[in-house]
Formats: structure tokens, C-alpha cells, sequence
């Protein structure tokens, strides 16, 4: 069974097409780094994966269990609500630009979810929430604000907010772009160390070096559509595909 | 200083009249508005027509309109209201539909990044709105709130146009009376220090969501 499985996913909106018919299939444990183009689709499939954005067409299931498939009509039909919300919170989200709540201290903005949704007593949470950060390595900042937060703390912030739901998922939608160069490595680092830990990851990244020492495979995206997969070795340092040569190219040339 | 000794009880007497309905006001509206706002952008469509057609009445006439039709039009229709009633009535109506276009506006402010990161969570989208939303949504429009308060206090003179002994109206009854202008100067006094008290009560509300950015 796989962790994760989406099958010929499409999605436009209005008269943009912008997945035309993606299929992508985790493992348990397996990190996968997805890289392509700006406009290529990458946020867009990885929000669909979570319903932030519904699919017009195709077949996703997390652990075996359906979230969406196609309808007697070929078009989405989503499982009911309840089943839906239960799936979602398999899956944890990392954003570019945190979106931290700026009204909850650090330490709330982990226990705020799990309170609320998970029903977990205040003190097992502040009691998880304070491990983790403590994992992030931001325990002294426990009752600060995220304004009183480099950019690079914040985001270990809003990592170990997704980590305090226990999600089976993380998702990464460039947890870097948002950071100054010299912040990006205390990011990444966090990162590799829940890779080490066996969390199962799709990242979006433009850092070819973390997909290189870090994802089991590399999955370039280009034009709504994947265009080339494989191990970091071969898509990396071997690419088949001339769009992705010219982006890797184009990648290391703005080095 | 004796006229003044004998003028400033009465004035107090119209001056609580003005508070009374400043205050029963604020408790009422306050809240309405954010139940209005929230109506408002409901993506219910029947609710949110609803909503922007009773803003679009209580803020497009004038508010001494509103309080003529609601103590002598409903009067006419057989729901005679008494004289605060009916001036409450048009008062949390009209106000309701100032503020909850203010915190329409402070909601709408709030990046869309924070209901998607909410969402993810997995709050229900009432969480989100009570926890992650509305608490931000006050310090933002904190400043209009203060502006529609002021305005609210000099509003409760109009209720002297159906007969109703407030500040302004003890002060012209005692002015005629008395052949004087000092009433006029004390009321002046009076609205002055109560937009006082409002705006430092607003300095301090201000302060205390200081604690974040
Ligand atoms: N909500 C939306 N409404 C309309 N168009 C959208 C929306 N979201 C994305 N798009 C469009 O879909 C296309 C794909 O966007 P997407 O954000 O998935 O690309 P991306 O690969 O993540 O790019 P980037 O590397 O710049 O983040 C773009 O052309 C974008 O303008
Ligand atoms: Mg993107």
C-alpha cells in the first residue's frame, strides 16, 4: 500500500490548464523532491494533494483510502466531509511564507490545533508542543511572538506546528524561497533530520542541493505535467529530458 | 456660580439619558455588527444580498430619517414604540451597519495564508473565524471603532427631534429659559469630556494588543 497516490490528476483554473494529468506514487517513508519551472504546477498539485484545491479529474488516496475519484460523469467526486477532514489531518503543510498566527506565542501556535481538534488536555500539548520545539531547536523561544522571529525560526516554528498534529504527510511548498541565503540552512537542516527520522516528504524546493543529498527522488515538473523522475543521481546529475537540462541549466547558471 | 450650582444636576440628569443610550448602544452593536459582517461574507448568496441591502439602507439615509421612521412610521403601522425604545432601535440598526462594514473590511484584511494554514490544521472553519480571524480582526480596526464611538456620542443629541430630554435638549431648555448662553458652554464641557473618556479608553485598548505585530 502506498502512503500516498494520485492518479492522472487534472486541475484548471478558468481557461488555464495547469495540471493535465499528473500521477505520483509515495511510500511510506520515501522523501520526494519536486522541482520545474515558474507556473509549472508544483504548488497547485501539492495543494490538490490536501484539498486546499479541488481537482476537476483524477484519483487521490492516502493509505488506501480515497479522498477523490472519478464520478460516473469523468469528473471528481469527493468523498463526504467528515471522512475528507479525517485524511487531510494524515497530512501536514509547510508554507513558503509560514503563516504563523501573529495574535498566539510560539508555544500556542503549536497547541492551538491539537486543543482544538485533536482534543488533547492543555498540559499533554504544552507538554508535546515543548518537545518539539526542543526538536527544532527553539525552546528558549517558546514564549515569544513569530514577529520577534527571524524569518528562519519562524518557518522551524511552523514545521513543528504541523509536526504537533502527528501528520503521517509533510509537505513542503518552498520552505526556503521566503528566507535570506544565510537563513536556509537551519531550514534544511530540520528537514534532513525528519527525513533521517523516516517522515515521509514531498517537498517542492528550488535548492538542488537538498534534493541532491536528501530526496529519494526527484520529480521535475514542466507545463502542468511530469516531465522526467528518478533517483537525485539520474535527474540531477544525468537528465534525460532537453526541458530538463535546460532548467537545471538555467538553475545553476543564476548560481 | 449659583445659577451653575443649580444648572449642572439638570444637565447631569440629560447627560445620563445621553449615556444610557450611548451605552445600551455600544452593548448591542458592538456585537451585531460582527454577526452582520460575517453575514456579510457569507457564501450563503440569499444572506449576503440580505446583508448588503440592509447596509446599503441604514447607511445611505440619514440616521434622524431612520429614528422618524421607526418612532412615528411604525406608529403609524400600529407598533408604537415608546420614545427609547424606538431611539435604541434606530440607533443599533444604523450602527450595526457602520461598524460591520468596518469589520468587513478589517476581516478581508487578514491574509488568506493564515485560513489556509488554519485549514490544514483541520479547524473547522468557526475555529478559524473565532480563533484565528476576529481576534486579529479587532486590533486592526481598532481606529475606525474609536472614530464610529465619538461619532455615536454626539449622535444621541438627534433624539432630541422626538422629544426626548437628553443633553443637548436640557441645555437649549434651560438656555431659553434662562435667557443665557452658559447651558450651551456647559454641554460644549460635557460632550468634550465624554470623547475624552472615549478616546483614552481606545489609547489604552490600543495598548493592550500591543504585544504583537
Ligand atoms: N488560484 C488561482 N487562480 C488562478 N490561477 C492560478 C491560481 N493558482 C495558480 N494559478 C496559476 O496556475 C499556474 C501554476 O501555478 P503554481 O503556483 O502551481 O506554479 P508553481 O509551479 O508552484 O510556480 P512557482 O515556482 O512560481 O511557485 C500559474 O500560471 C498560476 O498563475
Ligand atoms: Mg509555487
Amino acid at each position: 500500500m502506498y502512503m500516498l497516490q494520485a492518479i492522472d490528476v487534472y486541475k484548471r483554473f478558468h481557461k488555464l490548464e495547469v495540471l493535465k494529468g499528473i500521477s505520483l506514487q509515495v511510500a511510506r517513508g520515501e522523501v520526494i523532491a519536486i522541482i520545474g519551472p515558474s507556473g509549472s504546477g508544483k504548488s497547485t498539485f501539492l495543494r490538490c494533494l490536501n484539498r486546499l484545491e479541488t481537482v476537476d479529474k483524477g484519483y487521490i488516496e492516502i493509505q488506501g483510502e480515497v479522498m477523490v475519484q472519478n464520478g460516473p460523469d469523468n469528473q471528481a467526486q469527493y468523498s463526504d466531509e467528515k471522512n475528507i477532514a479525517r485524511l487531510r489531518r494524515k497530512m501536514g503543510m509547510v508554507f513558503q511564507d509560514f503563516n504563523l498566527f501573529p495574535h498566539r506565542s510560539v508555544l500556542e501556535n503549536l497547541m492551538l490545533a491539537p486543543v482544538l481538534v485533536q482534543n488533547i488536555e492543555k498540559e499533554q500539548a504544552e507538554h508535546n508542543a515543548r518537545a518539539l520545539l526542543e526538536k527544532v531547536g527553539l525552546a528558549y523561544k517558546a514564549d515569544n511572538y513569530p514577529f520577534e522571529l527571524s524569518g528562519g525560526q519562524q518557518q522551524r516554528v511552523a514545521i513543528a506546528r504541523a509536526l504537533a498534529m502527528n501528520p503521517e504527510i509533510m509537505c513542503f511548498d518552498e520552505p526556503t524561497s521566503a528566507l535570506d541565503p544565510e537563513l536556509t540552512g537551519e531550514v534544511l537542516r530540520v528537514m534532513k533530520n525528519l527525513a533521517e527520522e523516516k517522515m515521509t516528504m514531498i517537498v517542492v524546493t528550488h535548492e538542488i542541493g537538498f534534493a541532491k543529498e536528501v530526496a529519494d527522488r526527484v520529480i521535475f515538473m514542466d507545463e502542468g505535467l511530469i516531465v522526467e523522475q528518478g533517483s537525485a543521481q539520474q535527474v540531477l546529475l544525468n537528465p534525460q529530458h532537453e526541458r530538463t537540462q535546460a532548467f537545471l541549466g538555467n538553475v545553476l547558471m543564476a548560481r | 456660580m449659583e445659577y451653575l450650582s443649580k444648572l449642572i444636576p439638570v444637565m447631569l440628569m440629560g447627560t445620563t439619558l445621553t449615556l444610557k443610550l450611548f451605552f445600551c448602544t455600544l452593548v448591542l452593536a458592538l456585537p451585531l455588527g460582527v454577526v452582520f459582517a460575517v453575514a456579510r461574507l457569507s457564501r450563503f448568496k440569499i444572506l449576503n444580498v440580505f446583508m448588503q441591502i440592509y447596509i446599503w439602507i441604514f447607511r445611505g439615509t440619514p440616521l434622524l430619517l431612520q429614528l422618524f421612521f421607526i418612532y412615528f412610521g411604525l406608529g403609524i403601522v400600529g407598533l408604537q414604540l415608546d420614545r427609547f425604545p424606538a431611539a435604541l432601535l434606530a440607533f443599533v440598526l444604523n450602527y450595526s451597519a457602520y461598524l460591520a462594514e468596518i469589520y468587513r473590511s478589517g476581516i478581508q484584511s487578514i491574509d488568506l495564508g493564515q485560513r489556509e494554514a488554519a485549514d490544514v490544521l483541520g479547524l473547522t472553519r468557526l475555529q478559524t473565524l473565532t480563533q484565528i480571524i476576529l481576534p486579529q480582526m479587532f486590533k486592526r480596526v481598532l481606529p475606525p471603532i474609536s472614530n464610529e464611538v465619538i461619532n455615536l456620542i454626539k449622535d444621541t443629541a438627534l433624539v432630541y427631534a422626538i422629544g426626548m430630554s437628553e443633553l443637548l435638549r436640557v441645555a437649549k431648555t434651560a438656555a431659553v429659559r434662562d435667557f443665557s448662553f452658559t447651558p450651551f458652554i456647559v454641554a460644549a464641557i460635557f460632550y468634550l469630556l465624554m470623547t475624552a473618556g472615549i478616546q483614552q479608553f481606545f489609547k489604552w485598548l490600543e495598548g493592550k494588543y500591543d504585544y504583537y505585530h
